[in-house]
């Protein structure tokens, strides 16, 4: 109960924002043009693109040179959560669907449906919250499962486990394997030498192979005399373009021994590990003036944090300062960097999406997507050639 | 409110039902509804118990919430083909289950605010855990209105995480391994507390239960309205079914008539439902052990909200003064008082000092008189007797209102309409007033309560980010005169910062003139966005 103030203040500004798409949803969203794919395009040099999901059920590539969507395929299913990890050729999206359960993987070249997996089975119901990932050599897909055994008269929560799948089989795959896994998971990810990182109460680090888990990053669990019990709860896994897992953390930090919240200072922190070198930080990187529901690094200068939600605010993490902060239009819950991390896309909430100058927090301009709102999809972007 | 953006977001879920039973209800006794429509999925145990089902007790609401969440959920069904469970059948087996396995009327003595919808209640609970664990998402008294085994406590737990498999991520729940605490801690807790076999229900149920047929005297308040008092005649149709009807007067003369039903559960909760003029009440009261007396509230069935703080007495031929209209008399003024009660019969004697200068009019049931109350007339509580019967501290004398208390102290109100599918919710407000007492300083014991007095209202921002955000002007509009708020229109509103809707926070405050010089009084009022579902247990 240490969290009291701030849990009440995000649980206002939730259902605030919450409404507003909900809202928007149900009136129908504005409409926008959709250029669709012209047969044979030229082959170029990598350029970034984006792939987002919104409702009822688009998977969008958008080319982010022109700020045109290159092609909008159909989900099978519905959008929410619309997780989206992308094959390390980014080719494929695999897309977290139909209400946490499902995953497709999508074919954004051409649209084709090349992989499904439907969780559940028999009388056993499985929900996975945002977490997914994929293995470095683009052979496994992971999800973090919910089980819960509905009988004819109760129902009997499982434990919760890692299922890996084999993305070579294709539509109606099945696990190959399952390994016990920590509960109150959200996001994951892989490093370049394919572990897995679990973003539960703690970070854990699973050898996919074998399932062996070890702590990488002591969160919750913490136990500081000087601040409070960190709180995160994130359902996007980005960082790609800055090679990272990152999540952010709220904290407090107490004057004295007293623990006296009152007079503690609020902070954001945030949770990272470097998906090249496997090496795991945590630290405080500015005050907490705002909720803010997604950051990164800056790709190329992890010093520099940027964090969204009704402000999109620019930080430097060693000095502990906030360095710039603008008001946005309406709230975007999710942030990404183009891969050189000149500008910034801010996606989710609505169904458009805002980009803006990195250095400057200037805006560059809007990306209307055609369709229902983002919601709480993750964009994800990449440089390839098409 | 209390819920964290992943518990919203899991709303929408649809789930994979079990379809694979099929249940055909038929139209007869409730025994026979329950075998043909609950066994199957549930099984059937020695002494005609069911698995789960025999192991819990619960109000006629919750009842009312289980069953519709078996149809909902898990498709009981009419037939081979999908047509709801009829009013009436969930009716039938409402009305078998709550009598059986029901509550005493010891055991939910403490909980009859969420019964009575009077949503703006505080919650205090003696446990900081289960508050966090059990009535962050809804009230306490949702759970505290149960009692089961401790394995039924277990199957709840796992039908929640089940369901809601965002328990375990939202705010208050991931800040803790949710499901170990609440199968090691909480399970036990609730079976130690909230027990499927008690004395008091053991021995409710040996208990004669009380006979309600006949007329009834009312006597309630209405915030927003005032003072309010009636006759309700109510004729038994059939068992524990009655036919009411119903004619009540505000203070300010409006009138209140009309007719309706009413059903009695586990043989004191009484449920109606009553056509009153042009709209539609409920009342959810609960009866004492004689027969006599039943007491709880009178709402609006689509403004829960708006209701009357009613208590009804039994006119038994017994005389008695239940309350004076208003309760309250300023020394050296005249004011015309009316005596509510029952077989009212014989001389009016009130304290001395006060001198009854006229009596208007009165009847068996009511007494209207114009007193006089001396300049000098000490501060106090004070009795009046009409014959035989008398009213302890039924009418205050008081010289000057030092304070004023805003009741409740803290409400909410809900943003609606605009073409959605949810009403506003308002809030209305009342003041209470406090006299200083004999030691002319407010704020010690001897305070003295006044009662509801009449107020001019306005609202202010509650603070520096209400100012900011200029609540004031989008939440909504303060009736000055009544104390009833109306929040603005639901959804988002363009004009606002980050197109927010139009919540807000606001102080509420009440002014009483006294001479040249206000008294006030503040309160608080959330304004916030609508609760999607509305069930009869929040
Ligand atoms: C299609 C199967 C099915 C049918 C038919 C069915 N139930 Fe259930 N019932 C369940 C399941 C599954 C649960 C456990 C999950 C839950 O609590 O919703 C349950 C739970 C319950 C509970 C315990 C709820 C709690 O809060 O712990 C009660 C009481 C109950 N059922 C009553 C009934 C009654 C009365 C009927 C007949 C009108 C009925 N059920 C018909 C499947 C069914
Ligand atoms: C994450 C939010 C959440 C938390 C935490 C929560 N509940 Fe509930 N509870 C619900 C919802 C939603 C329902 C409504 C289920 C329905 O009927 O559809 C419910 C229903 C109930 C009911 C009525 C069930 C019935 O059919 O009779 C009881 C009793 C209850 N909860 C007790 C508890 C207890 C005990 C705890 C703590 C262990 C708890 N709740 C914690 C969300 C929550």
């Amino acid at each position: 109960m240490r969290m009291t103030k701030l849990m009440i203040f995000l649980t206002n500004l939730s259902a605030r924002s919450l409404l507003i798409s909900t809202v928007m949803l149900m009136v129908g969203c504005s409409q926008a043009v959709t250029k669709t794919d012209p047969d044979g395009y030229p082959k170029a040099a990598p350029k970034d693109y984006m792939v987002i999901v919104n409702r009822p059920n688009r998977v969008n590539l958008i080319d982010l040179t022109t700020n045109q969507i290159v092609r909008s395929c159909q989900l099978p299913g519905t959008a929410a959560p619309g997780t989206v990890v992308m094959s390390p050729d980014n080719r494929i999206a695999y897309i977290l669907a139909d209400h946490f359960s499902n995953v497709y993987g999508v074919n954004i070249d051409n649209c084709e449906l090349v992989f499904s997996a439907f969780q559940s089975y028999a009388n056993i119901r499985i929900r996975s919250l945002a977490s997914i990932a994929i293995s470095p050599d683009g052979k496994s897909l992971y999800t973090h499962q919910n089980p819960v055994r509905l009988l004819s008269d109760h129902f009997e929560v499982m434990d919760t486990r890692i299922a890996v799948y084999n993305t070579a089989d294709g539509l109606k795959a099945q696990p190959v394997k399952t390994y016990p896994a920590p509960r109150q998971v959200t996001i994951m990810a892989t490093d370049k030498n394919g572990t897995l990182y679990l973003g539960a109460p703690d970070i854990y680090a699973m050898n996919p192979n074998t399932g062996e888990t070890r702590l990488a990053i002591k969160s919750r669990g913490l136990e500081t005399p000087h601040f409070s019990q960190r709180d995160s709860l994130t359902v996007w896994p980005i960082g790609s373009v800055s090679n990272e897992f990152i999540r952010m953390y709220t904290t407090a930090r107490y004057q004295d021994e007293t623990q006296d919240i009152d007079k503690a200072k609020w902070l954001w922190g945030y949770e990272r590990i470097d998906l090249t070198t496997g090496e795991a930080e945590s630290r405080e990187f500015g005050p907490l003036e705002v909720v803010l529901f997604t950051g990164m690094t800056r790709p190329g200068d992890k010093n520099q944090m940027y964090a969204v939600l009704t402000q999109l605010k620019k930080y430097d993490v060693s000095r502990q300062q906030e360095l710039m902060s603008v008001d946005l239009e309406h709230t975007y819950y999710c942030l990404n960097f183009s891969t050189d991390g000149s500008k910034i896309y801010l996606a989710g909430t609505f169904n458009d999406i805002a980009i803006y100058d990195a250095d400057t927090l200037q805006k560059l301009g809007n990306i209307q997507l055609t369709g229902g709102d983002m919601s709480m999809s993750t964009p994800q972007i990449f440089a390839r050639e098409i | 409110m209390r819920k964290h953006l992943l518990i919203s977001l899991f709303h929408g879920v649809v789930l994979t039902l079990l379809s694979s039973f099929a249940f055909s209800i038929q139209a007869g006794s409730p025994e026979q509804i329950i075998r043909n429509n609950c066994v199957g999925c549930h099984i059937p145990e020695s002494d005609d118990k069911l698995s789960r089902i025999s192991y819990q007790r619960r109000t006629p609401e919750g009842w009312e919430m289980t069953i519709a969440r078996m149809q909902l959920m898990h498709h009981v069904r009419i037939s081979d083909q999908e047509i709801p469970i009829s009013d009436e059948i969930i009716q039938k087996l409402v009305k078998y289950f709550a009598d059986r396995q029901g509550l005493a009327p010891s055991e939910s003595a403490n909980y009859r605010y969420i019964l009575e919808r009077r949503l703006n209640v505080v919650e205090q609970h003696p446990d900081a855990e289960f508050a966090v664990m059990c009535a962050r998402c809804h009230s306490g008294a949702r759970v505290a209105l149960q009692r089961r085994t401790e394995q039924e406590w277990r199957h709840l737990v796992h039908f929640h995480l089940g369901q809601f498999p965002t328990s375990e991520y939202s705010a208050g729940g991931r800040d803790r391994n949710w499901f170990e605490v609440a199968l090691n801690n909480t399970v036990p807790y609730l079976a130690k507390h909230y027990p499927l076999k008690t004395q008091a229900w053991t021995e409710w149920q040996k208990v004669k239960k009380p006979q309600l047929e006949g007329s009834w005297r009312l006597i309630g308040n209405q915030p927003g309205k005032g003072d309010f008092q009636g006759v309700m005649t109510a004729i038994e149709t059939e068992k524990d079914n009655y036919k009411l009807s119903v004619s009540g007067y505000y203070a300010n003369g409006d009138s209140l008539t009309g007719e309706g039903s009413a059903i009695v559960y586990t043989g004191y909760e009484w449920r109606s439902t009553l056509t009153l003029d042009t709209q539609v009440f409920n009342q959810v009261m609960a009866a004492n052990g004689h027969g006599d007396e039943m007491s709880g509230r009178m709402f609006l069935r689509d403004h829960e909200e708006t209701g009357i703080q009613l208590s009804a007495t039994k006119m038994d031929g017994k005389s008695r003064v239940l309350g004076v209209m208003p309760n309250h008399i300023k020394a050296g003024t005249e004011q015309t008082l009316r005596l509510v009660g029952t077989a009212l019969a014989g001389d009016i004697v009130l304290a001395k000092g006060l001198m009854i200068t006229d009596t208007v009019s009165r009847d068996s049931e009511n007494i209207l008189l114009k007193v006089k109350a001396a300049k000098d007339l000490a501060v106090g509580n004070t009795d009046i007797k009409v014959g035989n019967s008398r009213l302890m501290n039924g009418l205050v004398v008081y010289d000057q209102v030092s304070h004023l208390e805003v009741e409740p102290s803290y409400a909410v109100a809900r943003v609606g309409d605009n073409g959605g599918a949810t009403r506003k919710t308002l809030a209305s407000f009342q003041a209470v007033g406090y006299s200083a007492g004999v030691d002319g300083k407010p704020g010690t014991e001897d305070d003295l309560r006044i009662g509801y007095l009449p107020a001019q209202w306005s609202v202010r921002a509650f603070n520096a980010q209400a100012e900011k955000d200029q609540d004031v002007h989008f939440a909504g509009k303060m009736n000055k005169n009544t104390g009833i708020f109306t929040p603005a229109a639901a959804g988002p509103n363009p004009k606002r910062k980050y197109s927010t809707n139009n919540a807000g926070n606001l102080a509420v405050i009440a002014t009483v003139q006294q001479g040249d010089k206000s008294v006030t009084g503040t309160g608080q009022l959330l304004v916030t966005v609508q609760r999607w579902n509305n069930p009869p247990i929040r």
